[in-house]
């Protein structure tokens, strides 16, 4: 290599490098000559002098002389001595709205957190919210407190929580740049449009009550989080739970074998009907608090709305009750069979669906009927509400669109051959789910049919729609997920051995319950299982969930059981987290974000709750996410799920059509009993009307 | 190639930091912003005139060139384009990742000069090949990856480990 160096280059004519420099500023990284010894032989120091008056391509051909007289163990130790020199820390080297931008590439919590684990400066770039903020869109996760869902449910635009972080951040920098780039302004929530343009929906088991303007019950369980990164680290946690950990309380609800009709999760209470008449209110923790009794016969609807609870069942009453107090507010007669379906408008109003062909329309205050809505030809499966109107399936294979104001029929839905089972509606999109095993999907607004969804091959009983997505269960054990904008398939699950009975989507996961005892959370986006809750049971009855809780109905060993599952996080502990220290080692901790200096804004009900937080501080980390589950439940291997199921006979999907109440779902297959009964009892209510 | 096409491309001339006059195509060199916003300010006689980049040697000058020269196709972004293709993907193309094989230092010089000169892109793409050098890594690794100091004392240390146990577990 030598050879290849001139050894009387002009400095008029310097050897251009052929690629830029691998460094521009070769200064900074020179050895430290100042440190050179005094006895030192003077023409080693003229070398250093005569070095540094060198210019860069003077240099750079003596050291290539020098290192070409080197051996292999010198030549090691140039490149020891080296190498961490041509190594620099970004996060020194850049202003904080780069080394920011920097941190908002990162996408995994991981990383960012062993990051903030490096040094002081690097954990102050993190503990900025930026990456956070940017984290917590990129893993869609939904708004910083809890609160704005109510808002955002009820169609209105909600503030973020936090001012959005500053885009120019001004710390005096070593850089000599001016930054014309800011940084981008992310906009906080936009992952969360999707709710925002469709109220939560659900039509089998799941009430209207998330459409209340309340403040859901996390806001009031858990302090709203004081910045995107404890947001993040919160719903983190509540994700990893359903992953794999979450604790579960189980308890046998009724000494009595009983079929769970319907159940309703609400942030008060767990509400559990049952074919044996009782209504049973739990706590959400699912503490026993009451029981209802006053129906005579099997109770096969009911909605909760705040402290109120309608329900309707085999003895034809609507009745309505206080839960709080347990007290039988009204007992409404009019229907003259099952009472099938129930649905509330608004806190007077509830909406009833009979085997009598009709719907009603109740005064739940007065307790009175306001409408009899007549036209339906056969039994009132199903309905739902939005707005001032009710759609209704029926088993004369119609759907109807009704005015509640009015009280009278808009529309006729006609197409489907066979029951409506389930039906659901947006405002915007009716769909409608029958034992024709197809779903369709309708225009409120003129009647239209939009789509035929097929692929189900047998009854589909199950129904959700939120945002683009409808999410549809059958008696064929498939879940299958739909596009509203294509009309077409996204996923198809092979979830169950039997029927589907219980369905319920997020924009996250489903979760499905079956009456091969299983219930499964599944990934909405991806449409893998994500795990198996709980040891399998006999039969799943019903599942609802909300954000941080699961509750299953299910009958284990002949009994009638309910478990509760938690993904809440631990309460903050105040010795480990940052957020909640005062007292912590790290100073800057305390300080305002880098780019949110005005970020000092007193949040009051932090306080108290930091005060019911100390004192369930025993909770550690790991107790929070091994699964603390009774010896009974633990879980069996996650099964892998299947592409789809196994094509069965098709002998097996043919339902008890000469059955008017031909359902394949298991818990229709018990109202089929209980209605061989409810024949009796109508003959015996006549006598009873007779003498009334 | 130059004297066949030169009547056709226009070319503007920069001049770096370190006084080093840089001929360019104007086309390519309008990936910057700032020159672009620059050129369009000048009344058209001056643009002959060499534009100086004070902040911005030669080196890195050549080498940001390069990559302009490279992308001068691309799709001009969009001031929305912060929305998806941005935040979603850390993936690099296959060209930008060799571009970007260079030293720490270069790397740095490069994003800084993609600041300054406003090419968004190029920015981009620099700050995402600094996020991949961190991504996967523990403290101690990302610690030797860029040559840093560990200043917290082992107390603090442990702090820190136990507030973070929570990214850990999955």
């Amino acid at each position: 290599m030598s050879s290849t160096i001139p050894h009387n280059l002009l400095p008029s004519a310097p050897a251009s490098p052929p690629t830029p420099a691998p460094s521009p500023t070769p200064m900074s990284r020179a050895p430290d000559w100042s440190t050179a010894h005094e006895d030192e032989d003077a023409n080693v120091r003229d070398v250093r002098a005569l070095f540094a008056d060198m210019n860069d391509a003077e240099k750079q051909r003596l050291l290539a002389e020098l290192l070409n007289l080197c051996n292999s163990q010198q030549l090691a130790f140039v490149q020891e001595f080296v190498s961490p020199r041509l190594k620099k820390d970004p996060f020194t080297t850049f202003p904080d709205e780069l080394c920011l931008r920097i941190l908002t590439f990162i996408d995994d919590p991981q990383t960012l957190a062993r990051s903030s684990q490096v040094s002081k400066r690097w954990r102050e770039l993190v503990s900025d919210d930026m990456a956070w903020k940017s984290l917590c869109e990129k893993h869609a996760y939904r708004s910083l407190n809890d609160d704005s869902e109510g808002g955002r449910r009820n169609g209105g635009s909600t503030t973020p929580p936090l001012p959005s972080s500053n885009p120019s951040i001004h710390t005096p920098s070593a850089s000599p740049y001016n930054n014309p780039l800011t940084l981008p302004a992310f906009r906080f929530g936009s992952n969360a449009g999707a709710s925002t343009s469709a109220p939560d929906l659900r039509t089998q088991s799941l009430d209207r009550q998330a459409r209340n303007p309340r403040t859901n019950s996390l806001a009031r369980r858990r302090p709203k989080a004081l910045s995107y990164r404890s947001h993040f680290k919160q719903r983190y946690m509540v994700e990893t739970a359903w992953r794999h950990g979450g604790k579960v309380d189980h308890r046998q609800i009724t000494p009595d074998q009983g079929v769970v009709t319907s159940l309703h999760l609400t942030d008060k209470y767990i509400v559990v009907a049952l074919d044996n008449a009782k209504i049973h209110v739990f706590d959400t923790e699912g503490c026993h608090q009451k029981t209802l009794q006053g129906h005579v016969m099997g109770v096969w609807a009911m909605v909760p709305w705040d402290d109120v609870l309608v329900s309707g069942g085999c003895d034809r009453d609507v009745r309505v009750w206080n839960m709080a107090t347990g007290a039988s507010i009204h007992t409404l007669r009019g229907h003259t069979s099952t009472v099938r379906c129930l649905k509330m408008s608004d806190s007077t109003t509830a909406i009833s669906g009979s085997r009598d062909t009709t719907l009603r329309i109740w005064d739940i205050q007065k307790g009175i009927c306001r409408h009899v809505l007549v036209g339906h030809q056969a039994s009132v499966r199903c309905l739902e509400i939005h707005g001032d109107l009710i759609v209704s399936g029926s088993y004369d294979t119609t759907a109807r669109i009704w005015s509640i104001s009015e009280g009278k029929c808009l529309r006729t839905l006609n197409g489907h051959f066979s029951q409506i089972y389930a039906i659901a509606f947006d405002g915007k999109k009716i769909a409608t789910g029958s034992l024709d095993t197809s779903v369709r999907l309708w225009d409120p607004n003129d009647g239209r049919c939009l789509a035929v969804l097929q692929g189900h091959t047998s009854l589909v009983g199950q129904l959700q729609m939120r945002a683009d997505k409808l999410v549809t269960g059958g008696s064929d054990g498939s879940v299958r997920v739909w596009s509203l904008t294509e009309y077409q398939p996204i996923h198809r699950l092979a979830a169950h051995d039997n029927s589907v009975t219980s369905l319920q989507f997020d924009d996250t996961r489903i979760v499905s319950g079956g009456s091969d005892g299983r219930v499964k959370i599944w990934d909405l986006k991806n449409g893998t299982l994500v795990r198996e809750l709980s040891q399998p049971a006999d039969a799943v009855w019903r599942v609802v969930f909300e954000e941080e809780k699961a509750v299953v109905m299910a009958s284990r060993g002949q009994k009638t059981v309910m478990e509760v599952w938690s993904f809440s996080p631990p309460p903050e502990d105040e010795l480990h987290d940052p957020d909640a220290s005062s007292t912590d080692l790290l100073s800057n901790r305390s300080s305002s974000p880098i780019s949110m200096p005005d970020n000092t804004v007193d949040y009051p009900g932090r306080i108290d709750s930091r005060v019911g937080g100390a004192v369930s501080n025993l909770l550690s980390m790991s107790e929070y996410t091994t699964p603390v589950r009774p010896v009974s439940e633990y879980a069996a291997p996650m099964p892998r799920p299947r592409l789809e199921a196994l094509a069965r006979p098709v002998s097996e999907h043919i339902p008890r059509s000469t059955n008017d109440d031909g359902d394949v779902n298991m818990a229709d297959v018990y109202e089929g009993s209980g209605k061989a009964v409810g024949f009796d009892v109508e003959r015996s209510q006549k006598g009873r009307d007779g003498v009334r | 190639m130059a004297s066949a096409s030169a009547p056709a491309v226009p070319q503007i001339t920069l001049t770096s930091s370190d006084g080093i006059d840089i001929s360019v195509d104007r086309s390519v060199a309008q990936r910057s912003v700032l020159i672009k916003n620059l050129l369009e300010d000048l009344p058209t006689e001056s643009t002959n005139e060499p534009i100086p980049i004070p902040n911005v040697n030669e080196a890195v000058l050549k080498k940001v060139m390069e990559w302009c020269e490279h992308h001068k196709n691309d799709p001009t972004t969009t001031n929305d384009d912060d929305s998806d293709s941005r935040k979603k993907s850390t993936d690099i193309e296959e060209w930008d990742q060799r571009y970007m094989s260079v030293d720490q230092e270069m790397l740095f010089e490069i994003i800084l000069a993609a600041n300054y000169l406003d090419i968004k892109a190029l920015l981009d793409v620099g700050c995402k090949t600094v996020a991949n050098m961190i991504k996967g890594k523990s403290p101690e690794e990302i610690r030797k990856t860029f040559n840093i100091q560990n200043d917290f004392t082992p107390e603090e240390e442990d702090q820190i480990r136990r507030e973070n146990e929570w990214a850990e577990d999955r």
